[in-house]
């Protein structure tokens, strides 16, 4: 292999795909249901918006169509990040999301449109299992995975125009420089042949973290980008034995046979996985925000559609694994808006705005509601 | 067939996977690192969407900003800026965010008997902004006046 084509398809230890996939899952929809949501009723009002893209300007998105590609996108990435990743799901994921953004300027948070490449890094990650990432030996199992290394020049060419742009106008550019050299170099760092830069990459995430620790940012823009140095630069070995330890409970529960072939087990298996997909919308029905009943309902849909011939076909409990972290994504969503202000600040931010047009009407509507979900 | 749901742990890749995969990074990569340069080719250096500039959001504004439109018959009518689009939307006027300020006048272009919708952003420390739309041409006139209050 020529150089270049060696540094995109050298190997990767398979532990820092798998937990970078979930990590940043998880906290895609957390950061969707707690930071997105509440912003919703900002949508649609007076019927006058700006889409991103102007191919994308006649179409004026409602709240409630705001709040149904949110909760979507959300249930759908947690279900994806407890369990197995699918193909097609993170492409409706990385789709929902940046549809989500590119709607409306009213939501022009940098980090949003990092996301949605970051997605797409994710459409060619290896959708890997537990007990593929995390064989049975101490050892970390390697792999060539190009779109890893395609996730931290994305990442190092970020920090490459904040250094730029800093330094265009006169300010300290080096820490951001610093952070974009590293990521270059960190993900070359589980290459046997490379043992100088298995010692020093994990020194190198010093810079990302002090980075997003020293400069204020909107939103969780630290939380994501720290979470992903720590995967990026820690040594293999601990990121491995971190993941052993995290996907413990999985790869037991999930402990399949080896042996191919229906068994009588496949139409429980299938009923089961039918209900479970009918069930898992209705938590939403206690969440009271317009359009999550939707959202969530075309999540059930969209697993169906993941799911396939597989449904029926598969003779294994996967299909069974694959309702219950939609089940445990919907509870999640129900559990994050009882547990939070989400529901208030929606609420409270559509009678304010109500109020401010005199739209009394909408502003009493919204505000009961407000009262309803006050801390 | 390929099984898209669980892969073992990746295969070395072929060339021929090597070929397809190395012109999808090329794209974007390249893609990633000219969209930022756009931003040197933008009428509005307010836009400072995917270039990375800032991680924080832009700084609020101090403008004041009005709007007026004129009818067929010559009469002048004040509009209420924040009675008709949410405060956001309201900010990005006062920000001179020049998308949404074309929006703002052609959408108030739609009104029955409306010749024509000026917006002003009387700035502090700044030049105040006035952009006039002639209903049914093209691009709003701006024009920038220094010290005008």
């Amino acid at each position: 292999m020529k150089p270049v084509q060696r540094y995109w398809f050298g190997d990767v230890a398979l532990a820092r795909p798998y937990l970078l996939l979930r990590f940043v899952l998880a906290l895609l929809a957390f950061d969707i249901w707690l930071n997105l949501m509440p912003q919703g009723a900002k949508y649609g009002v007076g019927g006058f918006n700006v889409a991103h893209f102007a191919w994308l300007d006649a179409f004026i998105p409602s709240s409630a169509f705001y709040m149904g590609v949110l909760a979507f996108t959300g249930v759908l990435a947690l279900s994806q990040a407890l369990y197995r990743p699918h193909r097609i799901a993170i492409i409706l994921v990385a789709a929902g999301y940046t549809l989500g953004w590119a709607c409306s300027l009213l939501d022009s948070v940098p980090y949003h449109y990092l996301l949605s490449l970051y997605l797409v890094c994710f459409v060619f990650f290896p959708m890997l299992s537990a007990h593929a990432a995390f064989s049975r030996s101490a050892r970390a199992p390697r792999g060539s995975v190009w779109a890893y290394v395609l996730f931290c020049v994305t990442t190092a060419i970020v920090y490459f125009y904040v250094a730029a742009w800093s330094a265009a106008q006169g300010r300290s550019y080096w820490l951001p420089m610093a952070c974009c050299f590293g990521y270059l170099l960190a993900s070359m760092q589980d290459r046997a042949e490379l043992p100088a830069l298995r010692m020093t990459a994990p020194l190198l995430g010093a810079a990302p973290i002090a980075f997003h620790l020293l400069t204020p940012q909107q939103g969780w823009t630290s939380v994501y980008m720290i979470g992903i140095a720590l995967v990026v630069f820690a040594p293999a070995g601990w990121v491995h034995a971190l993941g052993r330890t995290l996907t413990r409970p999985t790869r037991s529960l999930t402990e399949e046979r080896t042996e191919g072939g229906t068994d009588e087990r496949a139409t429980q298996v299938f009923y089961l996985s039918l209900l479970g997909l009918v069930v898992a919308p209705i938590v939403s029905m206690f969440i009271d925000l317009p359009g999550v009943k939707t959202g969530c309902t075309l999540t059930a849909i969209a697993m169906l559609l993941v799911m396939g011939r597989q449904l029926y076909f598969t003779p294994r409990w996967r299909p069974l694994w694959r309702v219950t972290s939609l089940f445990g994504a919907c509870l999640a969503l129900w559990i994050t808006m009882a547990a939070s202000h989400t529901r208030f600040d929606y609420y409270r931010q559509g009678q304010l705005d109500a109020s401010r047009r005199d739209d009394h009407d909408a502003a009493m509507m919204f505000g009961e509601k407000a009262d309803r979900y006050a801390p | 067939m390929a099984y898209s749901e669980t892969e073992p742990p990746p295969a070395p890749p072929s060339a021929k996977t090597r070929h397809r995969s190395g012109a999808f990074i090329a794209a974007f990569v390249s893609l990633q690192f000219l969209i930022p340069l756009t931003y040197l080719l933008r009428a509005d250096p307010t836009d400072e969407r995917f270039t990375w500039r800032t991680f924080t959001a832009s700084a609020p504004p101090s403008c004041e900003t009005s709007a007026s439109l004129e009818r067929f018959d010559g009469q002048r009518e004040a509009i209420s800026v924040s009675k008709l689009i949410q405060q956001d939307w309201v900010d990005y006027l006062s920000q001179d965010r020049r998308a949404v300020v074309d929006a703002f006048l052609q959408k108030q272009c739609e009104s029955k008997g409306v010749l024509q919708v000026q917006l002003v952003n009387r700035c502090e420390g700044r030049s105040t902004h006035a952009y006039d739309l002639r209903c049914g041409s093209g691009r709003p006139h701006e024009t920038a006046r220094t010290a005008a209050r």
